[in-house]
């Protein structure tokens, strides 16, 4: 064989070599419990919610699905099984729209839970950016086919970390590997599945939520530079057809398991935000709720909660760390509301609950804001 | 179909070399006819319903080109062939890249309601531009007359088909026609997989692994000074590793199949002027408006005020080219606007004394590379008022977050900025001449060392590792 073949050949095989290794540790140490649970290496686990989340369906107990977006995502399962009985698994992931939630509930519906806890935003059903579920969630991780499982195998950045969890076990090495374990190079940090994006004991909760906070994003929110976002892939239509899609139909196909669905408290501000800056929004989102509230509750295995018009939550902005999103505190309120069954949305009367966040929105004065 | 994809790589990628060599083994024609269907088969991967556009496309052009050197017509009907060539080209390109834009703005003056939402078909810009000029020098009489299977394959060669480079017929139809496809070339394609490797690492390691920064200028929030820099540094950086990535192999998989492509940067960030940026960005788009934009409009022949002007309307139209939005015009006059500066400058500004040279010369490509980062803002925001947003917290210090995550950012955003200024290009360090039509023959070049072999070989693997599930190069937009 000449030389440049015999080099093409020793190319080829080093990198099949070096990708082959890779695939070998990420295959034994499995990082995300995909394919067993932990068994070589102790557990760990990641704030990417979005690649966890495929690996928590398949190594965790559960019999209810806690799904959301970063409303849901600080919630922790130990309160969640606490305070309603279950025995959970939380699949929150920040920014989701419907078509990600949807899959990735469906994949969580294979192991058939009793419940499914769904925090749903009216925003999550208007059109991705771009197409499907794909670009920003890794599919196929869910779908289990062979481009996820190759994909998983045969990613470097899992492989730096079987390698570092692989050292991390080796006992002499694990208080140094420790200490250098940064989220700045490394994703599986966290050791209990509780702690996956809860905030921590020591979190300075009032630094984080309080009235200046929000009150700073209102001002952003309205800024004419900035207010577009407020409008961004609002159409009522697309909204409705991703709603049926996503929503809608995994529900009437799971006809044996219970969705309590329900609309998180967001501050006042922000529908006021949309009340002056976007008011055609303000309206498509208010008849995209009337839809969705009769909608569901023709369903009989949906219990609908409405929170968004809980005055003493919603007014008082001390609650919340910008427009929307509320502190722990609210999080245990929601928790105990679902327990008890309060705020549940009638059939006889499904915008019952939305009338009233209209009237609080349209009373609601420009002077408050100011004080 | 995506370079950065395990189909491409372990799928398509061998079986059309193996194709094209075994067909090789009956001729020329049909190797060339196989790498032509190969080529669509590429392209239908992922855009099969323009399959059709871009085959009638070629049809289109071959004709008229064929009329342009074979029939002997007046000069009116030259002229008229070639208008009809040119006009069907850009009516094309204009109702699926355009048509929506100007109905946007239509609607946006007059309040028409109406809006068009039409898919863009990918590399349309590319394949429209390398027609244009073959016809527009069909009708300069530089053209000799190509057979239909090369042509098409000239079109449709699906190493350049959906981002560039933009090719040259005179470049590339000869070496199509005289490629010997008998028996393959081992020295071609191991600096071909070499030069593969280096573009896949930019891509997937580099281009992707800032890619998690650049929302931090161009995200919804409201960026700090050290934020917004963070972001459009990181931006900087990324378009340049994914679009030279992507031309790398581009170069690499067309040097498997013994072909040269056109080198399309050299080492940008590296400029000391806005003029030499332009010789180094984008180079074969910035060779196509030189010649078949800037020198028919008169180019510096009709007096330095039209030279101006000129320079205005080919940088102009040169960003709209990128994309149907007012950022991208603007983008592009912004960088009109620089090289009249530059070039008013040269003619008309002082001389630097030789012992101030170095510091001149520094104070240069520190000012070209702003200007340049001030250029990509427009380009990357999706809105003129934001790019004014994020432009305006770029220059505001006033707010400074500067915690441990944005130290390690900037110390990220340090090292791709090594990268870009002090690394040898793929073109160096593979002794790459399109020109000469020679790849890693320098004597003590680096491919001939044993180390090199091994580390491009685990610059491959690395490569491979970093394939995300999805990532598009920022260029296919285009």
């Amino acid at each position: 064989m000449r030389e440049p073949a015999k080099a093409i050949l020793r190319f080829l095989c080093v990198s099949a070599l070096i990708v082959a290794a890779a695939a070998a540790l990420n295959f034994i140490v499995d990082p995300l419990q995909l394919l067993r649970p932990a068994r070589f290496t102790p557990a760990m686990y990641s704030a990417d919610s979005r690649m966890q989340d495929a690996g928590l369906i398949r190594s965790q107990d559960f019999d209810t699905v806690f799904m959301g977006t970063s409303l849901a995502i600080h919630f922790r399962q130990s309160d969640i099984d606490r305070l309603l009985g279950v025995r959970s698994v939380k699949l929150a992931m920040t920014g989701a729209d419907s078509r990600e939630q949807s899959l990735v509930l469906a994949a969580a519906l294979e192991r058939h839970p009793k419940r499914v806890i769904w925090q749903v935003d009216d925003w999550i059903f208007r059109n991705a950016a771009d197409s499907g579920p794909d670009l920003y969630l890794p599919a196929d991780l869910y779908r289990r086919n062979a481009r996820g499982i190759a994909g998983y195998l045969l990613s470097g950045a899992m492989a730096r970390e079987s390698a570092w969890m692989l050292a991390r076990s080796i006992p002499p090495l694990q208080p140094l590997v420790a200490r250098l374990t940064t989220g700045v190079l490394f994703k599986f940090l966290i050791p209990r599945v509780d702690d996956i994006n809860a905030l921590k004991p020591d979190f300075d909760v009032s630094e984080a939520y309080n009235a200046k906070k929000a009150l700073a994003a209102f001002r952003s929110a309205i800024d004419p530079a900035r207010s577009a976002y407020l409008a961004e892939r609002y159409n009522y239509d697309a909204m409705v057809r991703n709603f049926e899609r996503d929503a809608v139909t995994l529900i009437a196909q799971n006809s044996g398991v219970t969705f309590d669905v329900y609309l998180p408290p967001y501050s006042i501000l922000q529908w006021v935000a949309m009340r002056d800056a976007s008011p055609a929004t303000l309206k498509i989102v208010y008849d995209f709720s009337a839809y969705f509230a009769r909608r569901l509750t023709q369903l009989p295995n949906v219990r609908l909660y409405d929170f968004r018009a809980v005055k003493e939550v919603t007014h008082d902005l001390r609650n919340y760390g910008d427009l929307i999103h509320h502190s722990p505190e609210i999080d245990l309120k929601i928790l105990s509301w679902l327990a008890a069954g309060d705020v549940v949305v009638g059939r006889a009367a499904p915008t019952a609950t939305l009338e009233r966040l209209e009237a609080q929105t349209a009373a609601y004065p420009l002077g408050s804001i100011e004080r | 179909m995506l370079f950065n994809s395990y189909q491409f790589i372990f799928l398509f990628l061998p079986i059309s070399l193996a194709g094209y060599f075994a067909w090789g083994r009956l001729g020329n024609l049909a190797a060339v006819i196989w790498l032509a269907l190969a080529s669509l088969v590429f392209y239908s991967a992922s855009n099969w319903q323009f399959v059709p556009l871009l085959v009638a496309s070629v049809a289109f052009n071959y004709a008229i080109g064929l009329m342009l050197i074979s029939m002997r017509l007046s000069g009116r009907q030259r002229f008229a062939t070639l208008t009809v060539g040119v006009a069907g080209d850009l009516l094309v390109l204009g109702t699926f890249k355009y048509a929506g834009f100007l109905a946007a703005n239509l609607d946006a003056i007059f309040s028409t309601g109406l809006t068009l939402d039409i898919l863009l078909p990918v590399g349309i810009s590319f394949y429209t531009f390398t027609q244009i000029a073959f016809l527009v020098d069909a009708y300069r009489g530089k053209v000799a007359g190509y057979r239909l299977a090369h042509y098409a394959l000239f079109v449709t060669y699906f190493p350049h088909l959906i981002a560039g480079p933009i090719l040259h017929h005179r470049d590339m139809i000869p070496q199509f026609e005289a490629a010997d496809a008998r028996r393959p070339n081992p020295h071609l394609i191991l600096c071909g997989l070499i030069i593969f490797a280096i573009g896949l690492f930019k891509k997937t390691c580099l281009a992707d692994g800032i890619q998690p920064l650049v929302p931090l200028a161009f995200g919804s929030g409201s960026p700090t000074f050290d934020q917004a820099w963070i972001g459009a540094l990181a931006y900087t950086f990324q378009l340049y590793f994914d679009f030279s990535g992507y031309s790398d192999m581009a170069i690499g998989i067309s040097l498997m199949f013994g072909i040269f492509l056109p080198l399309n940067f050299n080492s940008p960030y590296k400029a000391t002027s806005i003029i030499d940026f332009w010789r180094r960005w984008h180079m074969t788009l910035s060779r196509f408006l030189r010649d078949y934009l800037y020198i028919p409009l008169g180019g510096n022949r009709r007096g330095a005020l039209l030279r101006y002007v000129n320079l205005m309307i080919t940088m102009a139209l040169g960003g709209l080219w990128h994309g149907a939005a007012w950022t991208f015009v603007i983008w592009g006059t912004l960088h009109g606007v620089y090289l009249c500066i530059n070039h008013a400058w040269n003619n008309y500004g002082p001389a630097v004394a030789p012992r101030f040279a170095r510091a001149a010369n520094f104070a240069a490509f520190v000012l070209t590379f702003l200007c340049v980062v001030v250029g990509w803002v427009f380009f990357r925001a999706g809105s003129f008022s934001s790019a004014l947003y994020i432009l305006s917290r770029m220059a505001d210090p006033r707010q400074v977050a500067l915690g441990r995550a944005e130290m390690v950012q900037f110390a990220f955003v340090a090292f791709y900025a090594g990268l870009a200024w002090f690394a040898p290009n793929t073109q160096t360090i593979m002794g790459y001449d399109h020109e000469a039509r020679t790849v890693g023959d320098v004597p003590g070049a680096w491919p001939a060392r044993p180390v090199f072999l091994y580390a491009s070989a685990a610059v491959l693997a690395l490569g491979i590792l970093g394939i995300q599930q999805y990532s598009e190069f920022i260029y296919f937009r285009f």
